[in-house]
């Protein structure tokens, strides 16, 4: 009865949500307008704002198809994923301040843990790289838009719905736990077999969610490939594309061939837990085929996370060194080689498996021949900083904070590509500090050189230099005490993914929870410092407000920007002011002079020194 | 439609089918692994709707009604597979059930609205 019940609310529910969305369709789809149809010839890229781009408030958001609002939302999904996924590893490092259990079980332990790797890599990293690639790509290229615009939306929109999915275990519903698999899923535990509690359908949704996260990054990927082949401005071609845009083509392929991979292994995965499929049944060998396919996908995935992040780089330190990027070829090179080899060497996580000598041999070779395009990077940017007019703002200062924890991440990498090293070090805090080294020390830090360097665009106003040098500061003592003191509590022999440990370690981890803290101070002034800046920082007046001109290194992004002070009010560049209920006329030469007649925006010398 | 603009014509930036997409491809997913039988039939007329106003409002195709069409026809082949199994033939059916909705909107579309007076 009961069930039958539910059944017929669900149905009902249903029913309303569909009329609800079925009208809501209709409604906005005959939008009665007094502008007649047709007008919107000019892209605002173009000519600064074509005047009915789009509707207002909520409508705007849920119905927008613009590569500069869909950036923005990516970016504001990547943030706040940012802070739940560092709320999680709060708990969890506040766990670790004594040696036993005092503080949380330890199965919420491992529900955090899994929780918080997978919010970090699937719904901050991913998306955060987007949120650059999406806002600037097109402009750096010169293109309108994307090459498929609603794609686009599809992709993101696919994306709050994952993170709920990922998360549901946490929500207080009945007989849903968080899933306790790590954010690898190794069977036979993610298989939910045997006596443990991980059939439980919280790791359905969770799988589900990563899924979707997966076909979002994919229709991302195909976008892009298309966008930069094909929607280049004439004056753009292969020989003198941006370093970014390289990076994210290159990434864009590397997606191509490894989400959908993890897509199909989930879904297999899935199959098992629900269906009574055997593909990783486990005496026919399936816990290693799921360790092949997962690494497979798994070790591409994170130089997916780290190239685009690197082209950040390669595209900051030259405007803040005065200089061209030294070798830029050879950067190109060295990314396509990077992108090439990651995908011959996912063995080097299973050494310790007991897979034939021979061949994990041959993945030793290969991991340790990825180092040298990755030191071939390294040395370009430190010998296009060597003499170089060093200008230290905070996105440079991030800049070079990603090169040092770059290479302290890569070196431990080396030493972990090595069979006998990696026998003793497998599965110790050792691998948790290599990664994090590189997962938070750079590809993080390369994030926030992103978002100081174009927050002057995207707000039209400025932040504060002494609270981004505050937060530079405290992240980059934070991480190193951080995940310098899990490379120590590796060589003591601490096993990673514990709630507790023995007596021995606890100092080590008293460290590494104090940089932890560092970090979350630095974080909390970001934070505080972005959002006051966005409604009160100082009006940016000028097109170039990295002084790019002088060092002949200005770039598409800012002319756009600049065409774009030129054109609407100076009010902090809000578009919407423009559109929405149509304050001034169509843009064109007759309105340029508006900036001159804003006389409050203070001049602002964003050297940033 | 020309005197009467929706959101798509008016706005050269905005779509509203996207993000209807990308829901009805969650709910449909959700409800087909649990079995949640109404929510795989709502997620599934979501998704393939909104699906073809997409290709409609695009310029791919001249009307949406075909592609409904052609998508109830997929699902209809991949329902009637799954409702043939032990495992999955409820959902099978829900997915029967959204396809065969789908196929006779997509015929009053085609007789009824598209030939009719005043399109809605
Ligand atoms: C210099 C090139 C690199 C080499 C030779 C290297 C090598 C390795 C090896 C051998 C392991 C396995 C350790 C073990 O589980 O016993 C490992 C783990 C890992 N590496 Fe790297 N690595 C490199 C660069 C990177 C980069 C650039 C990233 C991230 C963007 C990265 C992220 C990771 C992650 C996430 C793991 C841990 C996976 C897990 O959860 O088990 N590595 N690395
Ligand atoms: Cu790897």
């Amino acid at each position: 009865m009961a069930a039958v019940n539910g059944e017929l609310a669900l149905t009902v529910l249903m029913g309303l949500l569909l009329v609800g969305v079925a009208a809501w369709l209709a409604r906005v789809e005959n939008w009665r307008s007094y502008t007649p149809l047709g007008s919107g010839g000019v892209y605002g890229g173009e000519t600064g704002q074509a005047h009915h781009e789009k509707p207002s408030g909520l409508t705007r958001w849920l119905t927008t198809v613009d590569h500069k609002d869909i950036g923005i939302m990516y970016g504001l999904y990547g943030v706040i994923a940012f802070l739940i996924g560092g709320a999680m590893v709060m708990v969890m490092r506040a766990e670790l301040l004594d040696p036993g259990a005092t503080l949380i079980s330890n199965t919420f332990y491992n529900s955090l843990l899994t929780s918080h790797g997978i919010t970090m890599l699937f719904l901050f990293g991913t998306p955060i790289i987007a949120a650059f690639s999406n806002y600037f790509i097109p402009l750096l290229i010169g293109a309108d838009d994307m090459a498929f615009p609603r794609i686009n939306a599809i992709a993101f929109w696919l994306l709050p719905p994952g993170a709920l999915l990922i998360w549901a275990g946490f929500f207080p519903i009945p007989n849903l736990i968080p899933a306790q698999t790590a954010w690898t899923m190794y069977t036979p535990l993610s298989a939910g077999v045997g006596g443990g509690n991980q059939a439980n359908a919280g790791v359905d949704l969770m799988l589900l969610g990563l899924h979707l996260t997966g076909v979002s990054a994919t229709m991302g990927s195909i976008n892009f490939i298309a966008t930069i082949i094909t929607e280049r401005a004439e004056e753009v071609t292969w020989a003198n594309l941006d370093i970014f845009s390289w990076t994210i083509l290159t990434q864009s392929g590397l997606i191509l061939f490894a989400f959908p991979l993890l897509g199909s292994a989930l879904l297999m995965l899935v199959l098992d837990r629900n269906f009574g499929t055997t593909f990783f049944v486990n005496d026919a060998g399936g816990a290693i085929l799921w360790q092949h396919l997962f690494w497979f996908f798994g070790h591409p995935e994170v130089y997916i996370l780290v190239l685009p992040p690197m082209g950040i780089v390669s595209l900051l330190i030259p405007r803040f060194s005065g200089r061209r990027l030294f070798g830029f070829k050879f950067v190109v090179y060295s990314t396509l080689a990077i992108g090439v080899l990651s995908f011959g060497v996912w063995a080097h996580h299973m050494f310790a498996t007991g897979i034939d000598p021979r061949l994990r041999a041959s993945f030793m070779a290969v991991s340790m021949a990825i180092a040298i395009p990755s030191a071939v990077k390294t040395f370009n940017w430190m010998t296009t900083m060597w003499n170089g007019k060093l200008r230290l703002t905070t996105p440079m200062l991030f800049c070079i904070g990603f090169v040092q924890n770059f290479i302290i991440g890569g070196i431990t990498g080396v030493f972990l590509a090595s069979i006998p090293v990696d026998l003793v070090l497998h599965d110790t805090y050792y691998v948790v500090g290599h990664f994090h080294f590189i997962v938070m020390g750079a590809i993080a830090f390369a994030g926030f050189a992103a978002m100081y360097y174009w927050f002057p665009l995207v707000s039209g106003r400025m932040y504060q230099r002494t609270l981004g040098k505050a937060h530079f500061w405290l992240w980059i003592v934070g991480s190193n005490i951080t995940f310098f003191a899990m490379v120590l509590l590796g060589y003591g022999g601490m096993p990673r993914r514990y709630a507790t440990y023995l007596p021995q370690f606890a100092t080590l981890h008293q460290i590494a929870s104090l940089g932890a803290f560092l970090m979350v101070i630095g974080g909390l002034i970001w934070l505080y410092n972005f959002v006051v800046s966005y409604f009160e920082g100082p009006v940016v007046t000028d097109g170039d407000p990295w002084n790019l001109k002088e060092y002949n290194l200005y770039t598409g992004e800012w002319e756009w920007f600049d065409r774009k002070l030129k054109t609407t009010i100076t009010d902090g560049g809000d578009e919407e002011v423009a559109t929405d209920g149509g304050l001034h006329g169509p843009v064109g030469a007759e309105t340029a002079d508006a900036t001159d007649s804003d006389d409050s925006g203070r001049a602002m010398d964003a050297n940033d020194e | 439609m020309d005197e009467n603009p929706g959101l798509s014509d008016q706005y050269r930036t905005s779509s509203p089918w996207p993000v209807f997409v990308a829901f009805g491809f969650v709910i449909s997913e959700v409800g087909i692994l649990f079995g949640l039988f109404p929510v795989a039939v709502g997620g599934l007329l979501m998704f393939c709707g909104s699906l073809a106003g997409l290709v409609h409002e695009a310029g791919y195709a001249s009307t949406p009604w075909r592609m409904l069409a052609a998508l109830a026809v997929v699902f209809l082949a991949a329902g009637g597979a799954l409702a043939t199994t032990d495992v999955a033939a409820t959902r099978g059916y829900a997915i029967l059930v959204a396809a065969g909705i789908l196929l006779v909107g997509a015929v009053v579309g085609e007789l009824v609205v598209d030939s009719g007076p005043t399109p809605v």
